[in-house]
């Protein structure tokens, strides 16, 4: 027997605060450090992010930080191949030489055309955000995206949070919701937006007694939770919420009137082309006067007076309000027509549709903080399943309609936006932003994470962007970027440009955007690749400089989740503003990336124009912006941030001791929708004009875009998935994301690795037991999956009664091939690489790709088996 | 006094935060959870439902695994109920693994590290090496945590708070309050073990 050494008094034994970046949630963490070791993260109990608890992947963000694999020193190729599988034959160079050549790359490339530099970094570092979005500013690149990491996650969701909550994404509020319908989302059950606070306010909900029904193909994660599962067919959504709405409108004459005339364009009169009908003299959008029996503008009628239903004669003209047009686009969309569509029988759609009105409480009020306020308490919420599709826009639009019809949109107990409104910290007042108005009267965000807003929409122009972003306005993230298609598409579009260096910062695009084979022929057509990254990846394989870059445990951040719409608790609470700062020093010769950007900007002579953006990114404020021309560290511009925010004694260091700031929420901020005089549309007007700019600039070169994309009021739409034929091909394959992994990232994380090692899920595509019998197949049974494409993957097989007949659900985004991470090589199953990745399997919207394949799943006998 | 457990399942969404909080803590081998989450199904589609079974030593009231060591190595304290082995006296014979019904112990054959081929990392050097070889290892209710006055590890960190923490024997702690008000249970009471650890129902 061998008897362990008695530990010696430690030296050093401190607990640091800081910020988790295993994910995207930012959650608030104690590293505690033992004579320079960190030997255990717990949740920080001071901070409204995490409340002190953790999920499995922020604890163990120990063995990232350790990973004997990590990058310690700047790498060059010298194999000029490159493929995948193909060695780079890297070898180690200083970080002098390292900088003096991607400093040269990049000075050359500017001076040529600042667009011909491509920027992807990562979702999971939130922090990373500013710095390269103010470093693209500053260079002049249009071309940024956070790869598959984005583009999987809400391009629908995104947009439409933004234009009718004028946050990043929706949850219900779990402090007085009693009916919640989640649609493809898992927000308190799994990983996410502000991920560890939602599970504990989504608990005490459930314990209170909250009904939560869950409309989705798989009963893992929130279906687990479910008072009711609903299964439906993959990507089908929009027909059971219609069929919802049709039963609230046409069988049950249910909506929240007061609501719909005051805080929506339910009342404004349209034209017999769709469009609003506008006062001659002001151009604005009119209603019609129950008073005055008259067409005024919107706002010279009290909204009590409006009519909301009904055709009213204008000029001669017969002018339907928007509602009045909502009610008969519902009227054929019964839930009869809903189960056609979905599989969900009628009976049950036209019941939820029952439980959700009744459970409105329409014209009730309560009271919070001393305020009367409508009370709502249902809340009908989707996020990545329900948008990840080629009906993205329509799948997320048919959701929130029941929410608009109820009038629980921002409201105590209804579906709200993280955090839209933000009245500032009570000794500076800062930071501050509320949602506003346009000359329409709708809501325009009054904070947002990129500068392309949801709302207003830009007109269709001619593409600067290799998004095509420009051409399709309610784009968040755009394949292009990565598809088969993109040069046919730039070249048909007179895109005056290429790609010619790409900066990526931590993405692995060749496992998350879609198949490997597209993306990697992609990244063959740019001639200069540089990648900061904690790791070699699949993606190293095509870069040309690999520099090495500190993790969450080694780095300084101002703001980890800030903007609050990403990632702050929704509902009553408080506001809380936390750092992260490294808790151990940086091993080998890591550097800290958002010092690299810094120190790039001056070898580049873009150093004034960083600071400028610096100064507008940050909104920061006299006597803390930042002088055009100094130098500052990435450090110091975290001070200046925190300093002008919170007042010249809440410096970085301040924060560094104390962890966070916090400060209570007011009703005026949380249900700020009662408060402020705005509407969001129920009725997408715009988008006929939308379609119409962007069809006259597509047609003459040879590209249609589907008109029935850009309706006002939202459809189901199928997936290419849906129109598929083939009998061999009979079921639905999608990806979910799972709760003990992030991305492609955390599978090198061996305590992670082994945790889903044991999970029946995490690494096996789930399958219908029936479907399993008729195919001959056993629970663990390795097979083939194969796409009508004709593109195939390998796994194992977990034969379950918790999915729909039809469905195959697969946790992303497996699928590691490299030797450099052993512990992550060949586990799971990537279903990525069944996705097409082009302009057909895109949302003629916003681009989505869509992220359902229709496949045929047969035995692996022979080599695998 | 008896330290006992109450997990909620209704709470509990799978999320592994306690199997990784307990790993974390004591520094566990690869292959050793003091703390797991199980996935069980039930029912036939539509109506199925999905348990998360967190699970862990039930520190029994007769544990079996306490009659059957040769060396008395493994002991139910007197003081506080806690069921733990005494890592000098061990001869990890391993009849204590045969008698657990519940699975909740592991043999530490030699200390192995999760990046087999590069040697302990800082972390492992500092944590996993002060385990004792060719001994039994399992849950001790965190016994360096409640000395200290805090939660075990699992029951800290939950994210949903479905973990609780208390005296068994006092009819006014809140375990004893959870268990009476919310019809909480033991798992296989027909095997007499008296496990220490209840469950209220999803």
């Amino acid at each position: 027997m061998v008897v362990a050494a008695q530990a010696p008094v430690a030296a050093e034994d401190v607990w640091i605060p800081s910020a988790c970046s295993m994910c995207y949630g930012t959650c608030s963490i104690l590293g505690h450090r033992v004579d320079g070791v960190l030997t255990k993260i717990e949740g920080n109990p001071e901070s409204v992010l995490g409340k002190g608890r953790l999920c499995g992947k922020g604890i163990s963000g120990i063995m990232t930080l350790y990973d004997p694999h990590r990058l310690n020193k700047p790498l060059r190729r010298t194999n000029p191949e490159k493929g995948i599988g193909v060695d780079p034959k890297w070898e180690e160079i200083s970080w002098d030489e390292a900088l003096d050549i991607v400093g040269e790359k990049l000075r050359h490339v500017r001076q040529d055309d600042p667009r011909k530099l491509f920027i992807q970094r990562t979702t999971t570092n939130t922090s990373s955000r500013t710095p390269w979005q103010v470093f693209g500013w500053a260079f002049g690149t249009p071309n940024s995206w956070v790869a598959g990491g984005g583009l999987h996650c809400g391009n629908g969701a995104h947009l439409i949070s933004g234009i009718m909550h004028a946050s990043w994404s929706v949850v219900p509020d779990f402090q007085y919701c009693n009916y919640a319908v989640y649609f493809g989302a898992s927000k308190g059950h799994s990983a996410g937006h502000a991920s560890c606070s939602n599970m504990g306010m989504a608990a005490d909900a459930r314990a209170r007694g909250m009904h939560m029904v869950v409309v989705d193909p798989i009963c893992n994660f929130a279906g687990a939770k479910a008072t009711e599962w609903v299964p439906l067919r993959v990507g089908t959504d929009a027909a059971i919420a219609l069929g919802m709405c049709h039963t609230l409108v046409h069988e049950l004459r249910l909506w929240d009137s007061p609501y719909l005339k005051a805080k929506t364009n339910g009342p404004y009169l349209t034209g017999p082309d769709g469009r609003y009908l506008r006062d001659a003299a002001t151009n604005k959008p009119l209603v019609w006067d129950t008073q005055t029996k008259s067409a005024k503008p919107f706002d010279a009628v009290e909204p009590e007076q409006m009519a909301l239903e009904g055709v009213h004669t204008v000029s001669g003209l017969e002018c339907p309000t928007a509602f009045e047009r909502l009610k008969a686009h519902l009227k054929p969309l019964t839930p009869e027509w809903g189960e056609s569509i979905s599989t969900v029988p009628a009976a049950t759609i036209r019941r939820l549709g029952q439980e959700f009105g009744r459970e409105a409480r329409i014209g009730s009020t309560i009271e919070v903080q001393g305020r009367t306020l409508p009370y709502r308490p249902v809340a009908a919420i989707a996020f990545r399943g329900a948008q990840g599709h080629k009906n993205s826009v329509y799948n997320f639009l048919a959701v929130d309609l029941l929410n608009e019809l109820v009038g629980s949109a921002d409201m105590v107990g209804g579906c709200l936006g993280f955090n839209p409104s933000c009245h500032g910290h009570p000794e500076t007042g800062r930071p501050h932003y509320i949602p506003y108005a346009d000359e329409d009267g709708l809501m325009i965000t009054g904070i947002w994470m990129a500068p392309h807003l949801p709302y207003p929409m830009h007109e269709p122009r001619m593409p600067e962007t290799m998004s095509l972003i420009d051409l399709y306005p309610m784009t968040m993230m755009s394949p292009l970027m990565a598809s088969s298609d993109q040069e046919e598409m730039w070249q048909r579009f007179d895109l005056p440009y290429r790609p010619e260096v790409l900066l990526n910062f931590g993405c692995n695009s060749l496992l998350s955007v879609g198949n490997a084979e597209t993306v990697a022929k992609t990244l063959k057509r740019i001639p200069f690749i540089i990648s900061i990254d904690l790791f070699i990846t699949e993606f190293s394989e095509f870069a040309d400089i690999v520099l090495p870059d500190c993790s969450y445990m080694e780095a300084h951040d101002s703001r980890p989740n800030f903007p609050f719409i990403f990632n702050l608790p929704g509902g009553m609470g408080e506001w809380c503003w936390p750092v992260k700062q490294p808790v151990v020093e940086a091993a080998g010769e890591r550097r800290e990336s958002s010092e690299l950007l810094v120190e790039l900007a001056d070898r580049i002579g873009i150093r004034e124009d960083l600071n400028e953006g610096y100064n507008v990114s940050m909104r920061l404020a006299a006597p803390f912006r930042l002088e055009r021309d100094k130098r500052y560290t990435y450090r110091e511009i975290c001070d200046m941030e925190l300093k002008s925010n919170f007042g010249p004694e809440h410096g970085l260091e301040w924060f560094k001791q104390h962890g966070v700031i916090k400060w209570p929420k007011k009703p005026e901020e949380v249900y700020w929708r009662h408060f402020e005089n705005v509407r969001v549309p129920i009725y997408w007007e715009f988008l006929i004009d939308t379609w119409e700019q962007a069809n006259a600039l597509a047609e003459p070169r040879g590209w249609h875009i589907p008109r029935e994309y850009y309706s006002p009021l939202p459809s189901f739409l199928p997936c290419v998935s849906h129109e598929e034929t083939s009998e061999q091909h009979d079921l639905y394959a999608f990806y979910y994301r799972d709760a003990i992994h992030t991305n492609s990232f955390t599978m090198e994380n061996p305590w992670l690795d082994e945790t889903a090692q044991l999970d029946p899920f995490s690494y096996t595509a789930a399958m219908h037991s029936e479907a399993g019998r008729r195919k001959g197949l056993k629970d663990g049974d390795w097979v083939w999956i194969e796409s009508v494409k004709g593109r195939r993957i390998r796994g194992r097989v977990h034969l379950t009664e918790a999915i729909h007949p039809e469905g195959l659900g697969i946790a992303a985004c497996a699928g590691h091939w490299t030797e450099a991470q052993p512990i992550a090589k060949g586990k799971g199953v990537f279903i990525n690489d069944l996705l097409e990745v082009d302009m057909e399997h895109s949302s003629p919207a916003n681009l989505n790709l869509d992220l359902c394949v229709k496949v045929g799943v047969t035995r692996c006998d022979g080599e695998w088996s | 006094m008896r330290w006992g457990m109450v997990i909620d399942l209704k709470r509990c969404i799978g999320c592994y935060g306690c199997q990784l909080s307990c790993k974390a803590e004591h520094g566990t081998p690869p292959g050793v959870f003091f703390a797991r989450v199980l996935k069980h199904e039930e029912g036939t589609y539509p109506t199925v439902s999905m348990i998360f079974l967190p699970v862990l030593c039930f520190h029994c009231e007769e544990p079996p695994c306490e009659e059957v060591c040769p060396t008395g190595a493994t002991a139910k304290s007197e003081a506080d109920g806690v069921v733990a082995v005494d890592a000098d006296i061990c001869v990890g014979c391993r009849a204590c693994m045969m008698a657990c019904p519940y699975g909740a112990r592991y043999f530490n054959d030699e200390n192995r590290h999760y990046f087999p081929n590069n040697g302990a990392t800082p972390y492992e050097q500092m944590r996993v090496q002060r385990h004792q070889e060719g001994v039994v290892m399992k849950c001790d209710f965190c016994r360096e945590r409640t000395a200290q006055g805090k939660e075990p590890a699992c029951v800290a960190n939950c994210p949903t708070v479905a973990r609780y923490f208390g005296d068994l024997d006092d009819p006014r702690s809140q375990v004893s309050h959870l268990i009476k008000e919310r019809g909480g249970y033991t798992l296989h009471p027909e095997l007499g073990t008296g496990p220490s650890v209840y469950y209220l129902p999803p």
